[in-house]
């Protein structure tokens, strides 16, 4: 058997000494200096309150956030209103998704689905789902449905285009290497169509879950008792930036939680994608 | 340099493995626009023969190639392999791709065994067969990694196992180094070799390299350079195995097929 070790690559990384220039171009030197630079510019610009009084110094939006952890706002602490948020989100999310994408892959693989699904939904697709908020309102009242209603309409989009693109876009020529191999059409599309096209629908799936914290925000703002969005809008009622921003922040920690719990589910259902971003 | 029949006389075997009678091919595009790719290609290959095609590109090798696959139907003409008209593709032929075309979700094992398992052979045996194939092509040891971690070299590697596990009694390889650098390309050339000599099969192998086709074939078919693809020459190449690219009449035959084509090959 002959050695195939001169068709492998490797890469071998070697150490290099530590030197001032080496110290100002370190990535993570870079990145400390960077977000020194953010937080001093904040804090200085809230202490001389150049922008007026409403911007409050980062140390207090950390300390505010402390306090409505430990104090309830209309019922629930920092962590209530972050789970009544996130909830609706899952809800809404979950359902538009289990719906969208097969309803994205059934208009990829069947020209009938397509012609009768595609004019509904281009007629849908240009609608913000911010405009459906009033409707849903009048609709569902200003509970729970109406929320979920929104978040539902908002994700149902890049759900369902990503899955439909990812398979329009599959490479043709591995539909033959299944023909040739012996298979069928069931085997063209659950052995090369759905796998090839799994990437694409977690890319979807991503969009969703930002359109998504958008919706659930917008719909918070307008109408609710609990959740992120009714934090900040109490915050801005109350005239205090701490608990806005405080709100904000919260915000942004919990979108950036179930981005990561979606990309979880991504690299347990996809492991040579996995592989190929080298985590 | 002879007609395909009177090589297959010489070779002793007068029934041919496979037949393509005055194959021709016409491509509609844009809804009337024809376009000739084949004309009137008619060919015999014995079993176990290593049939070169040489010609340059859009030749119409390639859609010579896949209508024996099955992939395209010939337009006019039939393609004959093992005294059954070809009208699909089936598991007697295996194709290998230019592009490796390897599942980037599956890992080796799991590309190589593809064949076996679609035609509904048990894990065990199927893991079996895919692994004695494995261990052909020398890719033992990375049965677990996923395509994208394999050099060109080793993808390619990867698809001739993968049409070989199906054991096919026709290996269809159209253009499979061409993504290749020279050296490895070289030391592929050198493997086809061989796994042919250790596996015997018919093969018929697309290339554009004239160097390749000299190393690898039997026989190599000349094609004309330009639509609708017509068969120029055939050249016996009855020279010992292994060849090397610098011997005399290596060389030769090198020269003599050049000349004979207006075409840098």
């Amino acid at each position: 058997m002959t050695s195939i070790a001169n068709e492998t690559q490797s890469a071998k990384k070697e150490r290099a000494p530590i030197t001032v220039k080496a110290v100002l171009t370190n990535k993570w030197f870079l990145y400390a200096v960077s977000l020194t630079f953010f937080f001093g510019l904040w804090d200085y610009v809230a202490y001389k309150k150049i922008l007026g009084s409403s911007l409050a110094r980062p140390l207090e939006v950390v300390n505010y956030m402390g306090y409505m952890i430990n104090h309830r706002l209309a019922g629930n602490s920092l962590w209530g209103h972050a789970w009544a948020s996130t909830r609706r989100i899952l809800i809404g999310f979950s359902i538009a998704s289990l719906i969208a994408v097969p309803l994205g892959l059934m208009m990829a693989l069947n020209k009938y689905v397509n012609a009768i699904v595609k004019p509904i939904f281009d007629l849908m697709k240009p609608m913000p789902p911010i405009a459906w908020i009033s409707i849903s309102i009048l609709w569902f009242g200003i509970g729970e449905p109406s929320k979920v209603f929104i978040i539902i309409i908002g994700t149902f989009v890049p759900c369902l285009l990503n899955a439909y693109n990812g398979v329009r876009l599959v490479e043709p020529e591995l539909y033959d290497v299944v023909r040739v191999l012996g298979g069928n059409r069931r085997d063209e599309i659950f052995q090369v169509c759905f796998p090839a096209a799994f990437p694409a629908i977690f890319a979807g799936l991503q969009i969703s879950l930002s359109v998504a914290w958008t919706c659930v925000l917008a719909a918070e703002l307008v109408s609710a008792r609990s959740g992120l969005g009714y934090v900040i809008i109490k915050g801005m009622n109350l005239g205090r930036p701490a608990m806005v921003l405080g709100g904000m922040v919260a915000i942004a920690l919990a979108a950036l939680m179930t981005s990561q719990l979606v990309g979880l589910l991504e690299k347990v259902l996809c492991p040579w994608k996995r592989e190929i971003e080298g985590l | 340099m002879e007609d395909g029949n009177k090589t297959m006389a010489e070779n002793g075997n007068t029934h041919a493995k496979i037949s393509c009678k005055n194959v021709s091919k016409t491509f509609i595009q844009k809804g009337t626009q024809q376009v000739h790719v084949l004309d009137g290609i008619s060919l015999d290959v014995a079993e176990n023969e290593f049939v070169v095609i040489l010609g340059p590109g859009q030749c119409g090798k390639s859609t010579l190639l896949r209508i024996m696959a099955g992939l395209e139907t010939a337009s006019t003409g039939s393609v004959i392999i093992n005294d059954k008209e070809v009208d699909g593709p089936g598991q007697d032929r295996g194709l290998v791709f230019q592009s490796y075309m390897l599942f980037a979700w599956k890992t080796v094992m799991g590309n190589v065994e593809m064949g076996p398992k679609l035609r509904g052979v048990g894990k065990e045996e199927r893991r079996k067969v895919a692994q004695h194939y494995i261990d052909m092509v020398g890719l033992q040891g990375f049965e677990n990694k996923y395509p994208h971690q394999l050099s060109g070299g080793m993808k390619q590697r990867a698809g001739i196992a993968r049409a070989y596990a199906n054991q096919p009694q026709v290996m269809l390889l159209d253009e499979p180094f061409g993504q290749l650098d020279a050296q490895t390309r070289i030391y592929m050339e050198q493997e086809t070799v061989r796994i042919w000599e250790q596996e015997k099969r018919t093969v018929i192998f697309v290339t554009n390299n004239i160097d390749e086709a000299l190393f690898l074939g039997d026989r190599i078919i000349c094609m004309e350079g330009k639509l609708p693809g017509r068969i120029r020459e055939v050249y016996d190449v009855n020279l010992p195995r292994p060849r090397k690219f610098t011997d005399l009449d290596f060389l030769k035959l090198r020269h003599e097929i050049t000349e004979a084509s207006e075409l840098t090959l």
